[in-house]
Parts: structure tokens; C-alpha cells; sequence
């Protein structure tokens, strides 16, 4: 999951889980306030009748010949006073919540009792306060609440989403820089605009190992380049000069013989040196990869090349190319070398009417290319050295440097492709290789 | 026509002036990149080989000097440092091809000639070889009035040969003209023998074919009518 959204599904749930906290403590705290309100306002009103009463006297309430009791309340029930003469005792004065009878219908008040004294007599009162209306205002400012706290949620998400997605646009760009590229020497050295100091350091550590990397690739090829004039300049003199002698046209049969084969055996060692530098040059990532091509159309290209070959020694090459596949990010001509050097390679090994098969099939999330032939096979320890540099495989041929699959196996370690080898001594050999599923 | 040799290996200067030479071509050389400044300045010439590897000069400099006073000449750059982007940097500058060392000498002729015909816009004229006629510029090979139905390779390996008449060719300088470098690991002296037999099978079954001579132990030639 992306990281903007993971941060912005975070923001969200931890808000969610406040609100849902807030909201299920909401209704005690409400109640606790309004019931502190409402204790007020009792008191107030205490404090009405009181001073009421001290200026006017208690007869106005209660006369001594008629009832002992007072009452008053409103016609809808929510609040009451009530006077009372009681006999003397304890000092009462405390508010608590109670239930009570008036004209016939049974409501919770909040209710305050107090005594005093007036003209020697002791009298209760008591101030009610109904339950019914806290209980709606509760009700109300929880639905408002609700309301509002949706709103905020959905606005920060949005916004959330928005700030995080902008804070994290630089992140984007150091990955796209790196996504881009096929190799370290494409990398765009510009540094990303942006003020978040973690991007800026981080863009700089990956500018400044890149360079390095392009350095000692440079390094290695400068390497390269100098080994290669070095070998190759004598190889030319030489190669030149034999050339020119066997253009005399005065030239012994015998001499002739012996300056082709002089001319043999130096092509061997030009052969060597440049397959050696071609190695080189490819681990020092010399050669772009670049290119998108069809596979089967590579694959049939060698076909047609080694044909004649094959025919000339009695072998059937057969395709079995099903599926196309698009090779992207690649360098055809390496491509080509690699395929090209494990099927000649089989032709080679194959006795008369033997067979080769090339196959190219697609497999979840991979391109298999099989190439398999029905030659002398190898043992394990034939296998163990296949892809190594300076055995020779085939220690009576005088041609051919037999370093080819070698060569074939950096090709594939360059464009990361799998390369596998099951071989049976006296029934075959066959070569599977792997290409990385984004190919 | 005039060429120029720019290469600091001396030996090798020498060697490919004598060849140039025996075939008519008036040859100076220059072993520094300061001496084929100066040559280049004073004199004109038709073809300007040039070794990118020399010590006191970057080549791909004098190719851009040279375009002002001999924007005649034409460059073919030969060169061992095996740069994959020096060839594309030298076509770019407007080299007209690229030979990388060791190469054959024979090669190097036939890209001067492949050049000069380019540039001077000739026709290679049909050559008849007995009953064949091979039309160079159609890339057909002609017998009694019948298409000979070559592949490219055969064709590719029948026309170098007829363009080099008269002269033996190896068959590691065939391959190399046919296959390149990229292949170089896996040259097989067997692949011409292969190319050349099934050749010879087509042509003779149209007509004989003498002049297709092979030059034991050392290649194949066409010979030169009498």
C-alpha cells in the first residue's frame, strides 16, 4: 500500500477511534453539567424564596389555622416549591433526585430540601427541578455533535490526503528517478526540489552513491579500453604483415601453408581477447539495454543462421515458439549472442540425426526459452565448469575459443535472467532461461 | 586516389600503405595527431583512415578540423579501444564507417570502395562469371535467364568474393565479413566450408562453375577471366 495512503487511513482511524470514545462518554459528562445547572438554579431559587419570605413573612405561604403545606408549580410539571411545617429536628438541606406522585402522573425531579425557621415554627422547602428536559437537551446536543464531528472527520481526511500526498511528492520523484532507469549511468543527477530535509539527504546519499558506482564503472572501463589497445594493436600488426606476404604472388606452396596457419592461430588469440574484453565490457555495463524486441523473432533469426550447419551435420533444429514475448530494457544484439552461442553450441554437440528444440513458453509471471538437444549430455562435473571461463571444452578443436558460454552466462547475469542446466550423459542436454517477469 | 594514414603504431602504417598502395592508391601517413593536422591543412585527400587511440590527440577532434579545409575527404575510423560509443560518437561526427583492429586488409579495401562508390554515386556494373551474370545492384544472381535463388549469407558471401575477383580470400576473413565481431567467439573455419558447398550445389545445378576455385589450405577465390 502506498504511503500517503496508509498515513491518511492512520489519521482516520485514530480520529475515529476518538469520536467513538468521545461519543460514548458524552452522555455522563452532559449529565453531569446539566445536573450542576440544574443545582444552581435550585440554589437560586432558594435564595428567591428565602429573601422572599423574610420580607414578607410566611404568613402569605401557610396561616397557622389553615393547612400546614404550600405548593406551586407550573402547568406543564417542570418545576414545583413546596412549603412545609415539620416538626423540629436535624437541619435539612440536600439535593438529590426523586420521584414524585402530582396529580396522578409520577416524574423524576431534582429535588432541593431545606429547612429553616420562621416565627419559631420549622418549615421544609423544597424546590424541584423536572428531569424531562435534561434529558432532551442531552439528546440534542449528542445529535449535533454527531453531525459536526462527521464533517470534521471527512474535511481532515480530504485534507489529510491532500498535505500528505504534496509532503510526500519529492519521495514520488527519487522513485520515479530510479524506477526510469536501466542503469546506474542514466541516472539523473539533478538534485529534487524540496524543502523536507529527510528527501534532501536522502536524494543526495542516492546522487552521491550513483556517482561513485558511475565511477568505478568509468574506472573499469577506462581499464577495459587500454587492455584492449594494448592486445589488440601487436594482434593487428601482426595480422597485417601475414596478409601481405600471402599477397605475393611468388610465394611458396609450403610458405603459403604456413602463414595461413600462423594466420589461424593469431585469429585464435584475437578471438580470445576480444571474447575476454566483450565479457569485461559487458560486467562494467558498457553496453545500453535499451532496446525492445520480439523474442521469437530473435530466436528465428538464429535458426536461419545455424540451419545450414545443422543440416550439413545431419541435425533437425525444431521450434515449438507459441507464445510471443516482448522483450523490453534490453540490448538485442547481447540477446542474440547468448542464444545464439547455446544453440550452436548444442548443434555442435549433437551427433547426426540428433535434434535441437527451441521453445519459448510463458509461465505465471515468467518467459521460459528451453533449449534442449539430444546429444552426448554431460555429467555433473562437465556441468559444474560449463559456464567457467578458461575450460575448454572440447580440447581437439583447434577453433572456437569455447568460451562462449561463458560469455552467454554474463549476458544473462547482465539482463538478470535465470539461467538452468539439466543434462543426462548419453540422452541430452537441455538450457531453461528465465526471464525476470517484468520483461 | 589520396589517402591518408593516421596511426601511431608505425608497423602497422607501413603495412596497410603497402597494401593500399599495391592497389593504386597514393598513400601519406602521419604518426601523431599533430603531423596529420598539419597534413590535413595542407593537403587534399579522397580518404582520411583514422586510429582514435593516438596518444597526443583525441581523434574524434581532427575529424571535426578536418571538415574545414578537406571537406572532401571521408573518414573511416580504425581503431582497438573497442568503445561501443566511439563508433557511435565518430558516425556521428560524420565518419563514413568504422573498421575495429585487428581487421583484414581486404576489408578495409572493400569498405574504401564500398565508401568511394557511395560517394561518387557509381553503379557497380553486372558481372558475368560463364553462364552466370550477378546483378549487384538488384542483389540477384542471373543463369540463362533464371533467378539462381540464393540466401542472403550466400549471396552476401558470393558477391564479396566476386568484388575481391582474382584474389584468396581465408575463410576467417569471409566470416569476419559476413558475421562481424559480435560472433567472434564462435568462428568455425567449417561455416564457410558449409556456406561455399551449399553454394556450389545451387550454381551447378543451373550450370558449371569453374571459376568458384578452391585455394587449398588457405581459402576461396574467383578467378579472373583469362
Amino acid at each position: 500500500m502506498r504511503l500517503k495512503i496508509k498515513l491518511s487511513l492512520f489519521n482516520l482511524l485514530s480520529k475515529l477511534v476518538f469520536t467513538a470514545i468521545f461519543l460514548l462518554l458524552m452522555p455522563f459528562i452532559i449529565e453531569r453539567i446539566n445536573l450542576r445547572q440544574v443545582d444552581h438554579d435550585l440554589i437560586d431559587k432558594r435564595e428567591q424564596v428565602i429573601s422572599l419570605i423574610s420580607e414578607i413573612g410566611i404568613e402569605p405561604f401557610i396561616t397557622s389555622d389553615s393547612s400546614d403545606t404550600f405548593g406551586s408549580y407550573n402547568i406543564l410539571k417542570e418545576e414545583f416549591i413546596s412549603l412545609e411545617r415539620i416538626s423540629p429536628g436535624e437541619e435539612i438541606n440536600y439535593i438529590e433526585v426523586t420521584s414524585r406522585l402530582i396529580e396522578g402522573e409520577e416524574i423524576d425531579y431534582r429535588i432541593l430540601s431545606y429547612s429553616f425557621e420562621a416565627d419559631g415554627q420549622t418549615y421544609l422547602l423544597e424546590v424541584g427541578k423536572s428531569l424531562q428536559s435534561i434529558v432532551h437537551t442531552g439528546k440534542n446536543i449528542r445529535q449535533v455533535m454527531l453531525v459536526f464531528l462527521v464533517f470534521i472527520i471527512l474535511i481532515t481526511f480530504v485534507s489529510d490526503y491532500q498535505y500528505t500526498r504534496l509532503l510526500l511528492r519529492p519521495m514520488d520523484k527519487i522513485k520515479n528517478k530510479l524506477n526510469r532507469i536501466s542503469d546506474p549511468s542514466l541516472f539523473d543527477m539533478s538534485p529534487v526540489k524540496t524543502t523536507t530535509s529527510d528527501f534532501v539527504r536522502l536524494d543526495k546519499a542516492l546522487r552521491e552513491l550513483m556517482s561513485h558506482i558511475n565511477e568505478l564503472f568509468q574506472k573499469e572501463k577506462e581499464i577495459t579500453v587500454n587492455i584492449s589497445h594494448e592486445l589488440l594493436t601487436p594482434v593487428s600488426v601482426l595480422r597485417s604483415k601475414l596478409e601481405n606476404v600471402l599477397l605475393r604472388e611468388d610465394l611458396d606452396r609450403e610458405v603459403e601453408a604456413k602463414i595461413e596457419e600462423s594466420l589461424k592461430t593469431l585469429h585464435r588469440l584475437q578471438s580470445l581477447v576480444n571474447s575476454l574484453l566483450l565479457i569485461a565490457r559487458i560486467e562494467s555495463h558498457q553496453y545500453l539495454r535499451e532496446d525492445s524486441f520480439s523474442l521469437n523473432e530473435i530466436l528465428r533469426e538464429i535458426i536461419i543462421e545455424i540451419s545450414p550447419m545443422a543440416e550439413d551435420g545431419g541435425i533437425m533444429i525444431e521450434e515449438e515458439l507459441t507464445d510471443d514475448f516482448h522483450i523490453r530494457k534490453a540490448n538485442r544484439s547481447l540477446i542474440f549472442s547468448m542464444f545464439y552461442n547455446v544453440v550452436n553450441n548444442a548443434v555442435k554437440n549433437t551427433p547426426p540425426n540428433g535434434e535441437v528444440l527451441i521453445k519459448s513458453v510463458r509461465q505465471p509471471n515468467m518467459i521460459n526459452v528451453e533449449i534442449s538437444d539430444t546429444g552426448k549430455g554431460m555429467t555433473e562435473g562437465q556441468k559444474n565448469t560449463l559456464f567457467s571461463r578458461f575450460k575448454m571444452k572440447n580440447k581437439d578443436s583447434s577453433e572456437g575459443t569455447g568460451i562462449g558460454l561463458a560469455i552467454a552466462k554474463t549476458i544473462a547475469d547482465f539482463h538478470n535472467i535465470e539461467v538452468s542446466v539439466s543434462s543426462e550423459p548419453g540422452k541430452g542436454t537441455k538450457f531453461s532461461f528465465i526471464f525476470p517477469g517484468n520483461s | 586516389m589520396n589517402v591518408l594514414i593516421v596511426e601511431d603504431e608505425k608497423s602497422l602504417a607501413t603495412e596497410i600503405a603497402e597494401f593500399l598502395k599495391a592497389e593504386n592508391f597514393l598513400c601519406d601517413l602521419a604518426f601523431t595527431g599533430t603531423e596529420a593536422s598539419e597534413k590535413i591543412a595542407i593537403n587534399l585527400y579522397d580518404f582520411v583512415l583514422l586510429d582514435l587511440g593516438l596518444p597526443d590527440h583525441d581523434g574524434l577532434d581532427l575529424i571535426k578540423e578536418a571538415r574545414k579545409t578537406n571537406s572532401e575527404a571521408s573518414f573511416i575510423i580504425i581503431t582497438a579501444r573497442g568503445e561501443v560509443e566511439d563508433k557511435v560518437r565518430g558516425l556521428n561526427l560524420g565518419a563514413d564507417d568504422y573498421l575495429a583492429k585487428p581487421f583484414a586488409l581486404i576489408e578495409l579495401l572493400s569498405r574504401i570502395n564500398a565508401v568511394a562508390r557511395r560517394k561518387f554515386n557509381l553503379v557497380n556494373p553486372d558481372v558475368v562469371l560463364d553462364d552466370f551474370i550477378m546483378q549487384v545492384q538488384s542483389r540477384k544472381l542471373i543463369c540463362k535467364g533464371n533467378e539462381v535463388d540464393l540466401t542472403k549469407k550466400e549471396y552476401d558471401l558470393l558477391q564479396y568474393l566476386v568484388l575481391n575477383r582474382g584474389k584468396v580470400l581465408t575463410r576467417q576473413q569471409l566470416y569476419e565479413h559476413i558475421w562481424g565481431n559480435i560472433l567472434d567467439d564462435q568462428y568455425d573455419s567449417n561455416f564457410i566450408d558449409v556456406h561455399i558447398k551449399n553454394l556450389r550445389k545451387k550454381l551447378n545445378s543451373h550450370a558449371p562453375s569453374p571459376w568458384l576455385e578452391t585455394v587449398r589450405g588457405v581459402g576461396y577465390r574467383i578467378s579472373t577471366p583469362e
